[in-house]
């Protein structure tokens, strides 16, 4: 079956984007596809390479990069959110002036056009957090 | 075949994001012709009270999202009349823009009849 994500919680704030993560590789594990992640709202923060979390927590952003490379997924994280809360990528930071770019590698950002996309190609929408 | 597509709308005007960003994700969606029926549950209902006036705490007024709708071509809004009477409001207190409101009282039917749900 063909999956997308869509995830609407910071990490490290609640449970929802470690879920997300879990839910991930438990379809994949499972023979299904994952068409697409979508972060939206507080969830664009999975997208930032600047999370540092304590070395005996889950490193969430670690867990995505890894999963991506091995499955090759779709990690849209959506501009206008990521704009509003401060994720970057080096040619959002230059063009909006800002000193700086954080939008971690494996990552992309997109617009909501992508959201609407995953739900048209999927069979399943999966929402976590909100 | 065109999926049929549902957004629940759940939370409050300006308590949480979510509320703004989940009417902009619905308009996106319509823009791409994939227009999706709205569900307003929960505390979401009180996005359809009318004359907020939101700039006292510097937000902007959600209802220009609202007003919108009908331009993207989404046509008429469900509204959960349980959600509805736990608040202790009726449909008559609700805004009657140029968005027809449509009580629903099981929710739980209408959402099973769909093939993907947004939810907010």
């Amino acid at each position: 079956m063909k999956f997308s994500l869509a995830v609407y919680s910071a990490p490290h704030s609640s449970q929802a984007a470690a879920s997300a993560l879990r839910f991930a590789r438990a379809l994949l594990r499972e023979g299904h596809q994952l068409y697409r992640v979508f972060f939206y709202c507080d969830g664009v923060h999975n997208g930032s390479s600047l999370s540092a979390p304590p070395q005996d927590e889950t490193d969430l952003l670690a867990g995505w990069q890894a999963l991506q490379q091995q499955h090759q997924l779709d990690l849209v994280v959506c501009i206008a959110a990521a704009q509003r809360r401060g994720v970057l990528s080096d040619s959002e930071a230059s063009r909006l002036e800002k000193p700086a770019a954080n939008l971690a590698a494996g990552f992309e950002l997109a617009g909501l056009g992508q959201l609407a996309d995953a739900v048209a190609q999927s069979d399943r929408l999966v929402t976590f957090g909100g | 075949m065109t999926k049929r597509i549902l957004a629940l709308c759940r939370q409050a005007p300006y308590g949480n994001a979510l509320a703004r960003e989940g009417l902009e994700a619905v308009l996106a969606a319509a823009a791409m012709d994939q227009v999706a029926d709205l569900l307003f549950c929960g505390d979401g209902v009180f996005q359809l009270l009318p004359e907020q006036s939101p700039a006292g705490i510097g937000q902007k007024s959600l209802q220009r999202n609202l007003q919108a709708l009908p331009l993207f071509g989404v046509e008429q809004a469900y509204v959960c009349t349980k959600s509805l009477a736990q608040r202790g409001l009726d449909l008559e207190a609700l805004s009657q823009g140029q968005l027809p409101l449509v009580p629903v009282d099981d929710s739980a039917a209408l959402i099973a009849t769909y093939d993907s749900v947004l939810s907010f």
